[in-house]
């Protein structure tokens, strides 16, 4: 179970995460959206959830551990594993190279100086694994600068789930993608977290990409917890609709 | 007044007048890392290049105003003048050659690699090194005469203590500088412009603003307070080809110490490092050279961005 | 897998050990490169009878041993994007140590002066590295020029390490360090060189493993995204830290050849930052792309720096240029531009942007010139403009 307890987050007069407590489950598979208007505090609720900020209070913890003081590298090693809004692939690596180094860190294999990169067979077999998941055979040896968009995204997502997570946090891993790519990359992401049992946390802004696949809908509002239940939600709260869709009921 | 507590007023003073020679050196060059992003290794050798230039900028003018006889309240006064002339001529002189070095060689980097950049204003030091000593050979300048001749002004007994005039009068030039330089930042339209481009490049550029006019104007200005500094500094000591680093290197100590592209922090990073040196050089020799940087250990174990936060909204 | 010859993509390529396969062409090169190295000494006495200046062994050793200075340096550079400005500390460190250790604690031995040399150096760049890489780019350059700074400073003030003077490597009453014993007499020159020639060539391939194994992919993705780099996993500080140290290995290493070659040490031949400035340079002009670029770089840059000197007392005029056509012109260095895809190749080989290269038609080098020509006048023009504009706010 990954919990957030009470987090609290300000920036300077601008609260962003206001005493914010969820549960994510182990249930594996469960495919959690996040939802909310712009400044909703969504990017901020995972940035402290994974590390990259701290809380002013409140804590994390992740399968009964306080994992609030833990830097990101060590939660990743612990099962938890993140996305960024923007694409943030290694630019001068291959597709092959990108994925190649996430396994080698996530397995810590990184620290072997001199037996050769490629040479390690078990991380061979998981790299050729995520290229064949994601698709990207055809681009397996493109750089990663030189890419189409929606491939650089499938990429990001790959390396995420290279780091054989039990809870994967992803934010907005359509943004950018053209509606028909979009419905391929989240086919992708929604596929591989139920064949590898991953929790996946997901912040999106398409409803229908939210109504047809969420098992489970968080809606955030001014930081705070608007609604935490099913996809139905969206139906039946008006306040939350107008909120999301700017319609007035 | 007890000759210790003398020795330290007399070192403080002196520690002042070297924090604001290194004030205008760092202040230049914590503006342009903290706008242009540039690390510009040349800026000592732009220091001792103004040193240089204003030597042969006090003896034209001198020449000019009246040939000098040895001794007299008139030679002094001519002294006066020629310095203060020098200095502001050599300030004015180095703006043109911070412009060309900065629109000629470092625009065009500025979206490579950063080693390039270093490489490219290393280059730019052994050049003007050789430049330097083409024009003025390498045997060391000295000017002493006008040091000891301006030291004739009778200030330190108001004081009661034995100091030499030059100095005083280099700590009050250095404060008018620090304080125009503040006045600029703060009050005038372009000081605004040049600090909104700090904060935010890609928000001033929307609002109309050339951030390639500011880039260089950012450069020149670093250049004029380097050539300013080396002007003040070489009466009480000599033009020398190597004259250049040890300012370089201090005032890296001084950003460290106030915090990058502060220059609040350059100010008192430099107050406390001139000061400290020197009075380390009167009560404890050997820690001369390790106090500044046994300061700037502790900031980074302690405080690594500095003691004052980033450039911009503190000027 | 044994060494042998492999079939890849149609081609024979020669297998050295697993791992390392190179094509014909390349293999014949890497022969002849060790060729070379180990026949110095005997190419010197063809060199002196031919009038040949500047190939003398102690000029191609010193370069040498610069030259591995900057393959450690390389490491940082190339992979976690940090640019050292400051690499002469641990080269001096290194040269220092094995000074004082001769005189004050009468270490006869080379070898032991070696190692000395190489610890200290290492010590020296663990310090150095934990103080620095709390920041990254532009202010670790800064920091590490700093550090360095003052290593310089203290050994300029201490007259027990000699000063400005700086001091001799001479253990006790032996006037060199010995090898197992034996005083080397006259042969000590060459011995050494053979000694470096060893030592660079273990360093390289040590170096090699290094950029092809796991270790390499983890430098680079912290080099290229260091945030995400801690977001698969990685400890960065720790990482970048090891890095830095193993490049300070090769620092204290070539410090202690140095001082063991020259049998003296002085600060600004050793631990000033101009010093530091010309690794850096060595490894931009040999190529800080590839493995062997920086060595390459250390040997051309000595070799220049020799001649420069007997042809003008402007030198360092000679060489800041040289480095300016480096970073304008050709910033793939020289090992990178020989390669494939290097400009060289393009220039002679291949049209580009509708320009004629220069084998199908010579007289392009004119139009180059005319170019880099026009392209200066405009930025001259252009720097007036702005002069005008800062001086009179009028454009």
């Amino acid at each position: 179970m990954l919990e957030a307890r009470g987090l609290e987050k300000t920036f300077g007069r601008i609260t962003a995460t206001d005493d914010v407590t969820l549960k994510f489950g182990r249930e594996e598979g469960e495919l959690v959206f996040i939802v909310g208007p712009n400044g909703a505090g969504k990017t901020t609720l995972v940035n402290l959830l994974t590390g990259l900020l701290t809380p002013d209070e409140g804590a994390v913890v992740m399968d009964g551990e306080d994992i609030t003081a833990m830097s990101p590298d060590e939660r990743v090693h612990a099962g938890l594993a993140r996305s960024f809004q923007v694409v943030r692939v290694f630019e001068d690596m291959t597709v092959r190279e990108n994925i190649r180094t996430v396994v080698l860190a996530r397995r810590k294999r990184t620290r072997s100086m001199f037996s050769l990169a490629d040479g390690h067979e078990e991380v061979e077999v998981t790299v050729a694994d995520l290229i064949e998941k994601f698709r990207l055979e055809d681009v397996t040896d493109s750089v990663a600068e030189e890419l189409p968009h929606g491939d650089r995204k499938l990429l990001d997502v790959a390396m995420s789930f290279g780091l054989d997570p039990n809870y994967l946090l992803l934010d907005e891993p359509t943004s950018g993608v053209s509606t028909r790519e979009k419905e391929y990359v989240i086919e992708t992401i929604v596929e591989v977290s139920r064949a590898e049992g991953v929790t996946t946390v997901t912040i999106e802004h398409d409803m229908d990409i939210v109504t047809e696949y969420a098992d489970r809908l968080v809606a955030l509002h001014q930081g705070a917890v608007h609604g935490d239940g099913t996809p139905e939600m969206l139906e039946t709260d008006d306040e939350l609709r107008r909120l999301l869709l700017g319609v007035e009921t | 007044m007890a000759s210790g507590l003398e020795t330290l007023v007399v070192q403080t003073l002196n520690g002042l007048q070297f924090g604001f020679v290194l004030f205008l050196v760092a202040s230049g060059l914590t503006v342009i890392l903290g706008i242009l992003d540039v690390l510009n290794l040349a800026h000592g050798e732009l220091f001792a290049f103004g040193a240089y230039a204003s030597v042969g900028i006090f003896g034209y003018v001198t020449g000019a105003i009246a040939a000098p006889v040895s001794g007299g309240i008139g030679t002094t006064i001519v002294f006066v003048i020629g310095i203060l002339a020098a200095i502001v001529v050599t300030g004015l002189v180095l703006i043109p050659v911070g412009v060309v070095l900065e629109s000629v060689f470092l625009r065009p980097i500025y979206e490579r690699d950063q080693v390039y950049q270093l490489v490219l204003t290393f280059a730019l030091l052994l050049i003007i090194i050789d430049v330097t000593k083409f024009v003025w050979g390498d045997v060391p300048i000295r000017t002493n005469s006008v040091y000891s001749g301006i030291n004739q002004i009778p200030t330190s007994e108001l004081l009661g203590i034995t100091f030499p005039t030059y100095n005083v009068f280099a700590i009050v030039l250095g404060a008018v500088v620090v304080v125009g330089l503040f006045y600029f930042f703060a009050r005038t339209k372009t000081g605004r412009i040049v600090r909104a481009t700090a904060i935010n490049r890609e928000m001033a550029t929307a609002i109309g603003v050339s951030t390639d006019r500011v880039f260089t104007l950012v450069f020149a200005l670093g250049a004029f307070l380097a050539g300013i500094a080396g002007a003040v500094r070489v009466p009480p000591t000599a033009a020398t080809l190597e004259m250049g680093t040890n300012p370089l290197v201090l005032s890296f100590v001084v950003i460290v110490i106030g915090g990058l592209g502060s220059l609040r922090g350059a100010f008192v990073g430099a107050v406390v490092v001139g000061v400290l040196r020197s009075w380390m050089i009167s009560f404890y020799p050997p820690g001369e050279i390790a106090a500044p940087f046994a300061i700037m250990a502790v900031i980074l174990l302690v405080k690594p961005e500095g003691l004052f936060g980033t450039w911009g909204e503190t000027a | 897998m044994s060494p042998g010859l492999v079939d890849r993509d149609g081609e024979t390529h020669v297998r050295v050990t697993s791992g390392l396969v190179l094509s014909k062409r390349r293999f014949a090169g890497l022969i002849a490169g060790v060729l070379f190295l180990f026949a110095v000494p005997d190419l010197v006495r063809v060199a002196q009878a031919l009038d040949i200046s500047f190939f003398q062994l102690g000029v191609i050793h010193r370069g040498l041993v610069f030259g591995f200075a900057a393959v450690g340096l390389n490491l940082l550079l190339r992979h976690t994007e940090l640019v050292s400005f400051g690499h002469a500390a641990f080269f001096g460190t290194g040269a220092y140590t094995a000074a004082v250790a001769a005189v004050y604690l009468d270490v006869t031995g080379l070898l032991v002066l070696l190692l000395l040399a190489t610890a200290l150096g290492t010590v020296m760049a663990g310090v150095i590295g934990a103080l620095s890489l709390r920041h990254t780019g532009l202010y670790f350059a800064l920091l590490t020029l700093a550090f360095g700074q003052l290593l310089y400073a203290i050994a300029l003030g201490q007259s027990a390490l000699g000063g400005s003077d700086g001091m001799p490597v001479r253990p006790g009453e032996a006037n060199e360090p010995l090898l197992f014993g034996q005083a080397l007499g006259d042969a000590y020159g060459v011995v050494t060189y053979y000694i470096t020639a060893v030592v660079v060539l273990v360093g390289l391939l040590v170096m090699w493993r290094i950029i092809n194994s796991p270790f390499r992919y983890a430098l680079d993705a912290i080099g290229q995204d260091r945030t995400r780099a801690e977001f698969i996993g990685l400890p960065v500080r720790r990482y970048v830290w090891t890095a830095f140290v193993i490049s300070g290995v090769y620092g204290g290493v070539a410090g202690g050849l140095f001082a063991v070659f020259r049998r003296y040490v002085t600060p600004d031949g050793t631990l000033y930052f101009l010093q530091s400035g010309d690794i850096l340079y060595m490894a931009i002009l040999g190529g800080f792309k590839t493995l062997l670029g920086p060595l390459v770089g250390g040997v051309v840059l000595i070799v220049l720096e020799f001649v420069g000197r007997s042809v003008t007392p402007y030198f360092e005029f000679l060489t800041g240029t040289v480095l300016l056509i480096l970073v304008f012109g050709f910033p793939e260095g020289i090992v990178g531009s020989l390669g494939e895809g290097g400009v060289f190749r393009r220039a002679v080989g291949q049209t580009r942007h509708g320009v004629a290269s220069l084998r199908e038609d010579p007289s392009v080098a004119g139009d180059w010139g005319r170019r880099i020509g026009r392209g200066l006048r405009q930025q001259i023009d252009e720097s007036l403009t702005t002069l005008r504009v800062v001086l009179f706010g009028v454009s």
